[in-house]
């Protein structure tokens, strides 16, 4: 990751123009997302919160190009890629997305070094050594490097989990969205992994985060609430806590 | 516990999906019916030893079975008397020889003789049996003696078909083969101990106490009991020793009696000789079978798992308000043993009709030749319905036990939590993956073993046997010895021959005379049936050793026999009266036989002659040549297109008769009949049936279990079809969550797809190589009695991998693309 620039220079990353998204179903159709309007700069920190069924996990798969939006653009990086075809959509998630999830998803008959190679051996780019090395730099990143040749079923949540970010930040994504990344975890290994996304963060990586947590979430610089598939509140952290105090 | 709830609740989710539950009851039926049959049709035939009336099984003790020529030879009456002298093995013990005629008349000179499966055995036969006559005596050890009266026991059909059950036979004088003969007993229905037997006659004195090698080619069969504490592994073990010994004692003119191994006497379990020809078919037909079963059971469980699946929040849902767990094992089990339970019992019908089917073929089998053993009668029996049951128990625990301790097995906090269940572990990957590579295996050696025997049966009954065989009736002729005996090397021997030879060309020409018969062959064996091969000498290219000479059928023919068989003299003369001899000086070669080994088209006036051990032939002088016909069935590896063919009538005492004639087949038989009645009463014909029954006859149990196959076969395609589909289908579909994780993280379609073709690919590989050499195994054991086509091997060997292929890599591509087509959120979340 180009850490020193995306610390300079802040652009312009992601931006929802009137995002919908609806989900038809036989009798009822159900609007997921309405009107989403929504920005994110390179270098930010941000976390989604609101109940349950508001739409953010919704919100995340659009960003990370999981799903399509039935109306609107996406601008990622400045290009449009609302339209892409699922290949092209397949190649950007490759390179500018990083995902984390609530329950690790580790590919079970891979070790710990193989799944974080596994997006990496997506791209024609990339060597087997220039893997290799990007592997052990990610690892050493979550400090797992002693269990490289572990399967999955081997380790901890907690561990799973940092597999899971190391495998999100070796391919140097533009993005790193986690979906409720500690929502598996007990409370120290939880405290571990924000700890982790803190320090990529001032590292210079973008950062968009779910969470139920309100202590996970006011961790970001901001925070955006989604209730009934609308942003009913985007501010940033510093404020609300100033509005707490 | 109350049961009823979850009974309840079972016969509802039954009853919800009528056509996954009519499915899966089908599967079960046939898979259990399939297995129940065959286990009861080859338990009676072959592994439910024979015990008559005794707890111990009945063991035969005879010389090593002869697969080049298909048939059971003889052994010598001194070498089984050694046997039971020099072995004190035996709790029981008795000789017989077996599979001859008696020729029966009765007491006035104008009845015809009719004929009857005859056996000359030990006076003991009886006793051995457990069964005394229903009237009468059975045989005494003074019955044996030189000079004794002889006498006979009658079977019941005997007794009731040739004498109309008449009660005052016992002490009546007879006619048997043209000797007069005193009715000593008759035995109770059904009974008909070796095998066949209708008649039973006391054997030579001389088989019984012989002190002598006797210089024929004859012999006796042993039947025995083993002795308290003695098992059948200690019995072979020390007739080897003893056979080692004798076959060193053999002097050279008897050297043929030990095959090429040195094998000679061999014991086997006494029902087994009687299907040793057929044997690597009925296993063959057992191993697919069983294997249609395994794939049933796995079919079977797949579906139950799947639907466990489908359960899968509902399951959680009860683990979470506390159910037991072998309460919910049980729930889950009940849909198995509902399913398993009904399938059993239509199984059980299935085998049942099967059964009766089988009764069927063997009747048609035997109608003409009466040769049906008399254990070859099959039934459901107690033995069966055990079997069945303790088939079902165990497919219920492999059909339901397995899904449901895999279900159970889940992250039901996480199927509560957010509706997923998680990624799929990697012990379940693994077993996904044996499941699939077993389906294959299994799939490819059913469809390979199926098709093969399907293929080979069916062309067997489409070969052409190069004779014509439209409006043409054979029977075989069988002279009575005591009125036409032949006593070799005496001052007589030619004058017997001449009345032997005269009575076959008397009938052959008073047949052609009559308007409704156009012409009359005569053969020992006619072409379809016979076969096997002899070593011959070619002169001036006499190898060093027998077994480097060439081999070839050689057959007994009257002269002007061709044109009834619709075989073509090709070159050279025909047969005529300068060719009857004892000693045949000449002989007629088919045209493959004179191609393949002189084929500069030098074969006229070469001579060739029969080399063996024991043989002094002379030499023969080929002076034609005739179109190729097959002796022997065309799928028989004792079959055989070359044959030389020599005029020998003088020497054979049964002889096969065809008869090419005009009108309707009834008359024929009727002009046969009447036409041997008016030269000599007591000869017979029997046997008497079309051509195209008799070509036939070696093939209706084969055509039968071709049928079987081909049940089989078309089963196996469907189990292997729909199981191959669901086993890859669920495999895949309890990868979703993975698919979606490698997309998210940035997988093209292409390469998801090739992921999953190409380790779907890897467990073909797998499957086909283990199923491949599976199948390899099997035709190599049924190679040893059947000649299989280049066809069959191509579709069984090639094509049945094909399509194998073709079904696993569709079973994988349709369910990868439905998933690949999913958005990547809905597969990370897919239910």
């Amino acid at each position: 990751m180009d850490t020193n620039n995306k610390k300079t220079e802040k652009r312009l990353l992601v931006e929802f123009k009137k995002i919908k998204k609806v989900f038809t179903t036989e009798t009822v159709e159900t609007r997921a997302l309405d009107n989403i309007n929504l920005t994110i700069e390179q270098g930010e920190y941000l976390s989604i919160t609101g109940p349950s069924g508001c739409g953010k996990s919704t919100l995340l798969s659009l960003l990370g190009l999981l799903d399509t939006s039935s109306e609107g653009d996406y601008y990622l990086a400045g290009h449009q890629v609302a339209n892409l075809s699922r290949d092209e959509r397949a190649k950007i998630r490759n390179k500018e997305i990083g995902f984390i999830f609530q329950a690790f998803n580790l590919i079970s008959d891979l070790t710990v070094a193989e799944n974080i190679e596994l997006p990496l051996s997506y791209r024609d780019d990339i060597s087997k050594q220039e893997r290799n090395t990007m592997v052990r730099e990610s690892l050493k990143k979550v400090d797992m490097l002693h269990r490289e040749n572990h399967f999955p079923s081997q380790l901890s949540g907690g561990q799973q989990q940092r597999v899971a970010i190391a495998r999100a930040i070796s391919g140097n994504p533009s993005i790193i969205l986690a979906d409720e990344p500690t929502g598996n975890l007990d409370s120290k290994n939880a405290q571990r992994i924000m700890a982790l996304l803190d320090e990529l963060h001032h590292e210079g990586a973008t950062i968009c985060m779910v969470t139920h947590d309100p202590r996970s979430a006011t961790r970001a610089q901001r925070m955006i609430e989604v209730f009934d598939g609308k942003i009913v509140l985007d501010q940033s952290t510093d404020k609300l806590s100033a509005i707490a105090v | 516990m109350s049961f009823s709830l979850d009974i309840k609740y079972a016969a509802r989710l039954l009853f919800k999906k009528p056509l996954f539950t009519l499915l899966t009851v089908m599967i079960v039926a046939i898979g259990l019916g399939l297995t129940l049959y065959t286990y009861s049709l080859l338990n009676h035939l072959i592994f439910s030893p024979l015990t008559l009336n005794n707890q111990k099984p009945v063991i035969a003790i005879e010389a090593e079975f002869d697969y080049d020529n298909m048939r059971r030879p003889a052994a010598d009456p001194i070498d089984l008397f050694r046997v039971k002298s020099e072995l004190d093995l035996f709790d029981g013990f008795g000789i017989y020889s077996g599979g001859g005629t008696a020729l029966i008349s009765g007491s006035g000179k104008d009845s015809a003789a009719r004929k009857f499966n005859s056996t000359f055995a030990q006076w003991n036969i009886f006793q051995f049996a457990g069964v005394q006559p229903i009237l009468g005596r059975g045989l005494q050890p003074e019955d044996h003696f030189e000079g004794a009266e002889p006498v006979i026991v009658l079977g019941y059909k005997a007794w009731k078909s040739a004498f109309s059950a008449d009660k005052d036979i016992i002490g009546t004088m007879i006619r048997v083969e043209a000797k007069a003969t005193r009715v000593i007993g008759v035995m109770p229905e059904g009974f008909a101990f070796p095998a066949m037997a209708e008649t039973w006659q006391p054997i030579s004195y001389k088989n019984l106490a012989p002190t002598e090698r006797q210089p024929i080619y004859g012999g006796v069969f042993a039947y025995a009991r083993l002795k308290d504490g003695v098992n059948f592994k200690q019995l072979e073990k020390e007739l080897a020793n003893l056979n080692q010994k004798i076959v060193q004692t053999l002097p050279e003119v008897m050297k043929f009696r030990a095959n090429s191994t040195g094998g000679y006497l061999k014991a086997y379990d006494y029902k087994k000789v009687y299907v040793l020809q057929h044997y690597p078919i009925f296993i063959s037909m057992f191993v697919v079978v069983f294997l249609i079963l395994l794939l049933a059971c796995i079919n079977i469980s797949n579906l139950l798992l799947a639907r466990v699946n489908e359960r899968l929040k509902e399951i959680a849902i009860r683990i979470a308000l506390g159910v037991p767990r072998a309460r919910l094992l049980m729930q889950m089990l009940w849909e198995s043993i509902f399913i398993c339970g009904v399938g059993g019992f239509l199984a059980l019908l299935i085998a049942g009709w099967g059964l009766e089917l089988s009764n069927g073929v063997f009747e048609q089998m035997f109608a003409v030749n009466q040769q049906q053993p008399f254990w070859w009668q099959v039934s459901l029996d107690s033995e069966a319905i055990v079997v069945l049951i303790l088939a079902i128990l165990i497919m219920i625990v492999f059909t339901g036990l397995w899904p449901a301790l895999r279900a159970m097995s889940g992250d039901f906090n996480a199927i509560l939590r957010d509706g997923t269940r998680g990624a799929i572990s990697k012990k379940s990957l693994r077993m996904n993956k044996v499941i699939v590579v077993t389906e294959v295996f299994l799939s490819c050696t059913v469809l390979v073993i199926a098709t093969i025997l399907l293929s080979t049966t069916y062309s067997a009954g489409q070969a052409d046997y190069g004779v014509d065989t439209e409006q043409r009736l054979t029977a075989q002729i069988e002279l009575p010895f005591k009125s036409y005996p032949v006593n070799r090397r005496s001052a007589m021997e030619a004058e017997q021959h001449k009345k032997r030879l005269d009575f076959f060309s008397n009938l052959k020409n008073k047949l052609e005379q009559l308007p409704n018969v156009n012409a009359v062959a005569f053969m020992r064996s006619l072409p379809g049936t016979g076969g096997g091969t002899k070593y011959v000498e070619i002169e001036g290219r006499e190898a060093m050793t027998l077994t480097e000479n060439p081999s070839w059928n050689i057959d007994m023919v009257a002269i002007d026999s061709w044109e009834a068989l619709g075989i073509k003299l090709i070159a050279g003369r025909d047969f005529d009266y300068r060719d009857n001899s004892r000693r045949p000086t000449t002989s007629i070669i088919s045209e493959s036989l004179a191609k393949k080994y002189f084929p500069e088209g030098d074969a006229i006036g070469k001579r060739t002659r029969t080399v063996g051990i024991g043989y002094d032939l002379p030499w023969q002088t080929i002076v034609g040549i005739v179109s190729d016909v097959t002796h022997g069935s065309a799928m028989d590896v004792a079959s055989a297109k070359n044959t030389a063919y020599v005029v020998q009538m003088g020497g054979m005492r049964r002889m096969t008769i065809a008869i090419h004639y005009l009108g309707s087949e009834t008359m024929a038989r009727k002009s046969l009949q009447d036409t041997i009645s008016s030269i000599d009463g007591d000869v017979a014909a029997y046997h008497i049936q079309s051509y195209d029954a008799l070509i036939g006859q070696p093939m209706i149990l084969l055509s039968a279990v071709s049928k079987l196959f081909l049940f089989c076969g078309v089963m196996a395609v469907l189990l292997a079809a729909s199981g191959i589909y669901a086993v890859s289908a669920n495999s895949i579909i309890q990868r979703t969550q993975e698919i979606g994780v490698r997309r998210a993280l940035g997988a093209t379609d292409a390469k998801v797809m090739s992921l999953f073709m190409g380790q779907a690919s890897a467990q073909l590989t797998l499957g086909l190589l283990i199923g491949l050499t599976l199948s390899f195994g099997a035709i190599n054991i049924m190679t040893d009695t059947m000649i299989i086509s280049h066809t069959s091997y191509a579709i069984g060997l090639i094509g049945m991998p094909l399509l194998v292929m073709f079904m696993v890599l569709l079973a994988t591509y349709i369910p990868t693309r439905k998933i690949v087509l999913m958005e990547p959120s809905n597969a990370l979340h897919h239910d």
